[in-house]
């Protein structure tokens, strides 16, 4: 099984490297025969590709310990579904799996693409299988995945503890897909450059993919979060790690992305710009993979770490210095004559929007990579830990909040007073009365209550839009209101999609604002049946409760929770010692609700005291973090569902001969 | 500078009290706490690392209730953990000598990129505006009609087909 995995990996990593050279070999002599071979050389990659990795989960779940992949990340007593989730759990098998990701969005394309966009395909299919072949490479050369141990071991190492948990099921594919089809988009600029076709076409054809890699993206940064809850166990969900950095980048310029190739499709401006943030967001894909892989800066999710650092370095210079040179290359045709008519106007709105969402990924990369530059310099290792990352970017977050206010309701070209009156009288006295509501109940004046306004101020001009143009299809079609909202977002669900968006974002504000500012936390030592008061909660630490099975032993805090003298709810937290890796960890018993999470984590027990050690937290709004990433999947699925003309005519070769024409 | 440049810059600089450092007060345990990183390896500040027992942190947390205690002052105690351990052990660059471009640069970066984005708007706006014959207005904008022709079609374009 071993040798058939490790065969089919060297065979597709043929197949990239000729499917690459053929059809780039088509594209320059015009050879259309030899650019199709190069697609079914595609296809045959993807098909190897999913045959080594099918392979290496058929290893994994037969426990077939003679594989050193096997042996390291899993166990005879891991259960099934933290088996699968192994696959991604190590290093090897975290690459292999890319390479299977990405092979299959390319067959995707391939499939999508079968009679149009003729003449991109083929460097679309090449800079795909350029990417996959350097990943294949990487398992073909460097790290195994099927590498057999000299003798089987008797027992597998197990997973790490802390990725057993079903957030990891979910979060490393989410963020995966994510980061793989962003290659979709870029794969097509660069064929967009590389063949002077630089009008909208690309863009039609990437749009849903853009949008799809920003959703994954937004997911798989939402679910590492919820991990870091559940999980670490220290109250908190995001703690500015490299690694989530790492994530959080390619989402924020993907985000200025999505906003500025509007300006692009409706006024065909910023041409050079959406391409460099097209690119910008792949080459930080590669990116942090490289800070996950690396070791270079230290993370708490580098789970798996390796001398790979030099050959991620090198493809991203690569890649880097391939699409800058096209760009330059390029940079007469691409520029446009479309201008800016007024500072007060949407267009200018939307490039505030992305110079803030740039800056904001460049204060992220820049904090991230600080200590590597304070000790190129001084020599000195320094910490750029959470601290710096709140105070640099919550001005820039609630500057961003302010425009996604301002940047969907107010007047192309030039807003006029009366535009602005009529935009922004309603959503500006939301705001405002929010602001003063708060204060007079006790909120504190600082960054939490200007976030709460400029929130509500936000869901105004929302609601507002969607308030109008209900009623304008109720005045004109005398439709009923539940009929003229459904009429109105139907017709418009790209737009109205994007509103909806907003809302989970502003709901993910104000979640982050309260749970920030305001958390309360307590520390506190206690033998059974001593309480503690935090917040609104009673506490009584009651017992301690122990339980084993082959795999992991627990042990329990039970604390019963009531408020006002009322009895509400029995927690449990816990900590777990794995016999395998023989790691202890947190198992933290959270109890939610939409006013505030009450979060207990057992921090220390003595056995001979039968002393206990709780830190309980009480984390108010975090659920509308995840509430905001809900409504941001209701948004993202109406944005992207085709309108019905959509569905009747799908990008097609007609519009692409046109350009060309 | 223009009142765009201005504005942008005001905006950006009303960021910048939220960068600057609290004035001396009397620090708080979970303050210098979250002023600390822990040295455990988890990558965590002293506050919010919770390892069982940590070796690290948990000594830590003892020196800084101590040196509260005897009346120290946050600059005096996060000076004393960094000549014991580094200045790896502070949580965030000091706001001095070479560290100040960590917190300046974001900040700088954005700054320059606005007033480039600015300039380069008003100057394009500017040679459109000579550039359109009959002077002062752009070509046909002066007529009210075609103006809220524009206009439709531009609310039009939010609209999908």
């Amino acid at each position: 099984m071993a040798d058939l995995g490790r065969l089919a990996i060297c065979l597709a990593l043929v197949c990239a490297v000729f499917s690459a050279a053929a059809s780039i070999f088509g594209a320059l002599r015009r050879r259309a025969d030899v650019a199709r071979s190069g697609e079914h050389a595609a296809w045959a990659c993807f098909g190897l590709v999913t045959l080594a990795t099918g392979l290496l989960l058929r290893a994994l779940l037969a426990r077939d310990f003679s594989i050193e992949y096997v042996a390291a990340y899993s166990s005879s007593t891991l259960p099934t579904s933290y088996t699968v989730a192994a696959l991604w759990g190590g290093q090897k098998g975290s690459l292999l799996f890319w390479a299977f990701v990405l092979t299959a969005f390319g067959a995707v394309v391939l499939w999508q693409n079968r009679e149009r966009n003729r003449e991109l395909m083929p460097w679309v299919t090449a800079v795909l299988m350029v990417v996959a072949g350097f990943f294949l490479a990487l398992v073909t050369f460097i790290t195994d995945p099927f590498e057999r141990l000299p003798h089987a071991a008797a027992e597998g190492a197990d997973l790490n503890p802390l990725l057993q948990n079903y957030w990891m099921m979910i979060h490393p594919p989410s963020l995966y897909t994510g980061y793989v089809s962003a290659s979709v988009p870029f794969a097509f600029a660069i064929a967009a450059l590389a063949t002077g076709r630089l009008g909208d076409q690309w863009i039609r054809t990437t749009r849903r993919w853009a949008l799809f890699s920003w959703f994954f993206l937004s997911l798989g940064n939402l679910f590492g979060a919820m991990w870091a809850y559940e999980v670490l166990g220290w109250g908190g969900y995001w703690a500015w790690d490299p690694v989530e950095n790492a994530a959080f980048m390619p989402w924020l310029v993907s985000t200025a992305y999505l906003h500025s190739v509007m300006i692009q499709e409706k006024k065909d401006m910023l041409r050079v710009w959406n391409m460099v943030l097209v690119l910008l967001t792949f080459a930080l894909t590669i990116f942090g993979t490289f800070l996950t892989r690396s070791g270079v800066i230290s993370s708490v999710h580098s789970f798996t770490q390796s001398g790979l650092g030099p050959f991620f370095i090198g493809f991203l210079v690569a890649v880097l210095l391939v699409s800058g040179g096209l760009i330059a290359y390029r940079l007469p045709e691409l520029r446009t004559t479309g201008t800016i008519e007024s500072f007060l106007s949407r267009e200018a709105a939307f490039l505030f929007n992305n110079l803030v969402l740039v800056g904001i990924a460049f204060a992220v990369f820049w904090g991230t990579v600080f200590p590597v530059i304070s000790e190129w310099v001084r020599g000195v290792k320094i910490t750029v830990g959470p601290p710096f990352f709140n105070r640099v970017n919550a001005p820039l977050g609630v500057l961003l909040l302010f425009l996604m206010g301002v940047g969907p309701v107010i007047a192309w070209r030039r807003a006029s007073p009366q535009n602005l009156w009529r935009a922004f009288a309603f959503p500006v006295g939301v705001g405002v009365a929010a602001a003063m509501a708060l204060l007079l109940g006790g909120m504190p004046p600082g960054l939490a209550l200007l976030t709460f306004a400029l929130g509500l101020f936000v869901l105004g001009t929302i609601s507002q839009e969607f308030w109008r143009g209900m009623r304008a299809r109720q005045a004109m079609l005398k439709e009923r209101a539940p009929q003229a909202l459904a009429r109105v977002v139907g017709k418009n669900r790209r737009r109205y999609g994007g509103y909806v968006i907003h809302v989970g974002i502003v709901s993910m504000f104000l979640g982050i604002a309260a749970s920030s500012a305001f958390r309360i936390e307590v520390q506190q030592t206690l033998k059974p049946g001593e309480s503690v008061k935090v917040g609104r909660y009673d506490l009584r630490y009651e017992r301690i409760e122990t339980s084993e099975d082959g795999h992991v032993s627990r042990l329990a805090a039970v604390v019963d929770v009531s408020v006002a003298g009322k009895p509400i709810d029995t927690l449990r937290p816990e900590k777990r010692f794995y016999k395998k890796p023989q790691q202890p960890t947190t198992e933290v018993a959270n109890r939610w609700s939409l006013r505030e999470d009450l979060y207990l984590v057992l921090g220390s027990y003595d056995p001979k005291s039968q002393l206990a050690t709780l830190l309980v937290y009480v984390n108010p709004l975090v659920v509308w973090i995840w509430i905001g990433g809900l409504v941001l999947a209701i948004g993202t699925a109406i944005a992207v569902w085709p309108s019905a003309l959509e569905r009747r005519v799908p990008v097609s070769s007609g519009a692409f001969e046109a350009e060309r024409a | 500078m223009s009142r765009a440049g201005l504005a942008l810059t005001l905006v950006l600089a009303a960021g910048l009290p939220f960068a600057r450092v609290e004035a001396d007060a009397p620090p708080s345990q979970s303050e210098i706490e979250e002023a600390l990183t822990c040295q455990c390896g988890c990558g965590l500040t002293v506050h919010s690392c919770n390892h069982l027992q940590c070796p690290s942190g948990e000594p830590i947390k003892d020196e800084i209730r101590s040196r509260i205690a005897a009346g120290e002052t946050r600059e005096t105690i996060l000076a004393a953990f960094a000549s014991k351990y580094g200045e790896k052990v502070l949580s965030s660059p000091t706001m001095q000598g070479f560290n100040w471009f960590a917190w300046i640069t974001p900040f700088a970066a954005l700054l320059l990129a606005g007033t480039v984005l600015v300039v380069v708007v008003r100057s394009r706006l500017h040679r459109t505006v000579l550039a359109a014959p009959g002077g002062g207005t752009l070509a046909g904008t002066d007529d009210p009609a075609v103006r809220a022709r524009l206009d439709r079609e531009l609310a039009d374009l939010d609209r999908e087909p």
